[in-house]
Parts: C-alpha cells; structure tokens; sequence
C-alpha cells in the first residue's frame, strides 16, 4: 500500500467524522433493522427452530448481518458517485493517481471510521440479547477474517454500482436496489436454509452472500473447518474478481465522459 | 440570507402549481434526453419490488400466515409501500437534494424566483426508479387484492388509500429532508431513517413489533397510514374507523412540509457563512 492510499483513506476517514450527526445516526440504521429482524424471527421461531436455526442461533445470525451491513453501508460511495455526476471526475482524471486505488482508499477509511460504533453497537447487541456463543474459537477466529473480507468486498459492489453514475444523472436509485440486493442475496431479509435450491444456488453464485451467510455460518459451525476455508478462498476470489472487473467496466464508461460539452 | 432577502408570502396557489408542473415537465423533457439512464434506474426501482415479493414469497412458503395475515394480504401492504415511495420519486424527488443545497448554498437562487422554494426544490428532480417502483408497486397491490379475495366494492378506498399514500410520504419526507437546514450534512439522514422505519417494519404487521414501535408509527412519524392502516382496514383487521386518520396524516403531513421547509429557510444562511 503506498502513502498516497493510506493519505486518501485519512482524509476520507477525517471527512467522515467531520459530519457527527451523519456519522451517529448510520448506526441508528443498522440498529433499528437489527431490533426489526429480532422482533420478527422471535414471532416466528418462538421456542422451535426454522431453517436449523433456534432462537438463539438467529439473533447470533441477525447481530452478524448488523456488523457487517453497518461496515458495508459506511464507506463513501455517494462522495464517489457525486465525483462523476458533478464531473469532478474531470480533476481526477489529470492527476497521476489511479482513480480505482484512490476511491479504494478512501472508501476503506471511511469504512474504518465506523469500525468503533460497529463494534460498540454488536457489544450493546450482545450485552442485551445473549446470542448463542461461537461454535469454537477456531471458529471466531475464522469469523473475524470473513468479516475483514467485508472490507473489499464492498469497495468492489459499491465501484460497481457507483459506475452507474456515468449512463445515469442520480445515484439513490442505483443505490437501493444495491442495498435491496445486498440485504436479500446475503440472507440478511432471510436467511438461505429457508429458500428453495434454485434461490439459495443463485444466492451462492453471488458476492453478496459473503457479507451475513458466510460469516454467520463459521461462527455457528453450520459449516466445517475445510468449508470455512473454503468460504473464506471465495471471498478473496470475489475481491480480487470484483477488482478486475471494476477495472473492465471503467475502461469502457470513462469514454463517457463530457464535461461541460468537451 | 433571510434578513436581506424577505421570505415570499403571497404567491397564489395556481401560480406555484403552474410553476411545479412546468418544472416536472422540464424533467420530463431532459428525461427523453438520457434514455439509458431512465432503463437503469426503472430497472433499479424493479429490482427492489421483485426482491420484496421474493422476500414475502419465501416466508410463506415456510410459514402459514404471520400474525393473522396471509401472503397476499402482505402483498398489499409491500405494494403500497412501493406505490408510495415511486409516488415520491416521481412527483417531489427533489426534496431529497435538500442537504446538498444547503451546504452548497444552492438555495440562494431560489430565494430569488417567485414561486415557494419548497416547490422548487421538490421539482427540480424526478427519481427515474419510480417507474420500476410504480409499475411493480401497482402489480403486487394488484394481485394481493384479487388474491385476497377484495371485491369491488372497495376500489374507491383502495384509490383513496393510494392517493392519500402519495401525499402522506412526499409531506414527511420533505419535512424530514428539511431537517437538514439546521443539521449540515450532504445525506438526509432523518429521511433515510425514516424509510429504514418503513421497510424494516412497515412491511409487516404491526402485532408482530413492541408497542413502542406501533406508537411511533402511528402517532409520531405516521407512517403506519401510509400502508399499513389502510390495509388492515381493507383486509379486515382494524375497524374503519382508523380510515378517517388517513386523509388527516396526509394534511398533517402537508402541513408539516410547508411548516417546517419556510422555518428552515430563516434558518438558511447560504453557503460559507
């Protein structure tokens, strides 16, 4: 990583925490789903189990998808696509910075810079619901590096739906149907074992699984020790694929670019 | 700004209608102008509709009712829903820019045209993913109504209901977007919050949450007469009487958009100072 990045992500983190009520109320979201989703799964299993899930194996379930839908809805995505709807991207374009490397960074220090009421709002979670524990500390320990795959990972879904920007003229829409999909296809709506096969395959064949299922699965043990590795191998193959094709779709879109009619 | 700049106070009403629907027009216009853009954003709003119905389509094939309600009574309140927000993004989309102005001190030069500000701003803008949401929203409310075995007899509450929806999501959140004349920031935090509100719990019954879920939703930001009332009603599961509180949170609303976007704006002190 040069300085450049690590310059950038600083400046982006700095950015984020400028704006403290915006900063504040990101977790009240992920807060509030999370008090949605354990009102709703309490109604539902009561004192049986759906999908292998028990009660307290769906509030770990549900307090795992608020700490990483909290760290992958707080990166920078609507500076990055403000960046090409108001043709700022123009600037960046004659600077000997790679625009992919320099929105990385500062995405990712944006991202950092909600990892403390990440962290405070799941220990609050905790504290209050006693969600099952983790099945084994290899299993929180492998837990803890799925999440850190979040970190990429959403970079590259947020690039990609931030490219939009260059055959739209707004980013909200673009950014809920992100949102909706990522809620969905990652089980954190509901969780895979109850779709049917054919959903739960698309499902799999997606990156989004990876943000609630994959981790929520090695901590609970749902799945063992060669498939956790493996989960975690399909992550790292998704970051690095979702990089490539990022880098593929903006070779082709910044040839969109007008500015001011130039 | 408000000291040099007096606030309009006397603009008649066809006027400032006149004004919104030329300048809804002129979106319309510029709309035709980027194609792509109006399939991609259509497709987004689509996306979200089919991802809800998936959602609902998956409990329901796993549980056989939730808190009374059936599959297509649940279509019904996801459908409106989805009416609602398309209704927003198609007719006040703009108020969303709200923050952005503020901070950029794009309001100046509203100040100076004559027509409210309030019109201005919600019309400089059409959510293209509206039509997905529409069309979508429109199709679910549809075939949870025949699902649910509704006769015709309630058609004209059920456009009363769609219409009042309408009203009820453009007034709270403009007034929530207007939140940001005080609290500077680019995003309309207390508008998102909202929307959070509604698609983590407006989407199911309301017996399924705490009671202070169901006060807030009724009582204190309303959100529950968007959907949820006056489905209950229709279904059957909450007296007719909770109709009458409908049209009231629409003017409520309104009110309340008015009210709080021109205490904002004496508030508004441009850009940079």
């Amino acid at each position: 990583m040069a300085k450049v990045d690590v310059a950038l992500a600083t400046i982006a983190f700095k950015r984020k925490i400028a704006y403290k009520g915006t900063w504040f109320f990101s977790i009240l979201f992920g807060g509030f789903s999370l008090l949605a989703g354990l009102a709703v799964w309490n109604h539902l299993i009561g004192d049986g189990e759906m999908g292998g899930y028990d009660w307290d194996a769906m509030k770990a379930y549900l307090i795992i998808g608020f700490l990483t839908s909290t760290l992958a809805w707080a990166g920078s995505d609507w500076e990055m696509a403000n960046r090409i709807l108001d043709g700022l991207i123009a600037i960046d374009l004659t600077k000997p910075v790679d625009f992919q490397r320099a929105r990385a960074g500062e995405f990712i220090g944006g991202m950092v810079a909600s990892v403390p009421s990440a962290i405070l709002g799941t220990a609050a979670a905790v504290l209050v619901f006693r969600p099952a524990p983790p099945d084994s500390v290899l299993a929180a320990a492998l837990t803890v590096a799925s999440i850190l795959f979040i970190f990429p990972l959403a970079f590259g879904i947020n690039y990609l739906a931030v490219l939009t920007c260059f055959v739209t003229q707004r980013y909200l829409g673009v950014q809920w149907a992100r949102d909706s999909m990522l809620a969905f296809f990652s089980g954190m709506m509901v969780p895979l074992a109850l779709m049917p096969a054919w959903l739960q395959t698309v499902s799999w064949s997606l990156p989004f699984v990876h943000f609630t299922t994959t981790p929520a699965s090695i901590y609970l043990g749902r799945v063992d020790l060669p498939a956790a590795l493996g989960l975690l191998a399909a992550q790292a193959a998704w970051s690095v694929g979702l990089w490539v094709l990022a880098r593929l779709l903006w070779s082709q879109l910044v040839k969109k670019v007008t500015v001011h009619g130039g | 700004m408000a000291d040099t700049l007096p606030l309009k106070h006397s603009v008649p009403v066809r006027h400032a209608l006149a004004m919104y629907w030329r300048a809804l027009a002129a979106q319309v216009r510029s709309i035709i102008e980027y194609p792509a853009d109006l399939w991609v954003m259509a497709s987004a709003g689509a996306v979200w509709n089919l991802l809800q119905f998936a959602f609902l389509a998956v409990l329901f094939s796993t549980v056989p009712d939730v808190e009374g309600w059936g599959f297509h009574e649940m279509l019904l309140l996801s459908g409106l829903l989805s009416i609602a927000g398309g209704a927003n993004a198609l007719l006040f989309d703009g108020a969303w820019s709200t923050g952005q102005m503020v901070i950029k001190g794009d309001i100046d030069y509203r100040l100076t045209r004559p027509a409210p500000v309030v019109l201005q701003v919600g019309s400089s803008h059409i959510g293209l993913q509206s039509f997905g949401e529409l069309l979508l929203g429109f199709a679910m409310f549809v075939y949870g109504w025949i699902g649910a075995g509704l006769g015709p007899a309630w058609i004209p509450v059920g456009l009363f209901a769609i219409a009042c929806a309408a009203v009820i999501q453009c007034g709270l959140v403009t007034a929530l977007c207007a939140v940001n004349f005080w609290i500077k920031s680019p995003m309309s935090m207390f508008a998102f919050l909202m929307i959070d509100l509604q698609g983590g719990a407006m989407k199911l019954p309301l017996g399924v949450f705490p009671a202070a879920v169901r006060v807030i939703s009724l009582f204190i930001v309303p959100v529950a007469f968007v959907n949820v009332v006056p489905v209950a009603v229709i279904a059957g599961h909450m007296s007719a009487w909770w109709l009458i509180g409908t049209p009231v949170t629409a003017l409520f609303a309104v009110v309340l958009a008015a009210g709080v976007y021109r205490l904002g704006l004496r508030a508004y002190d441009s850009a940079g100072h």
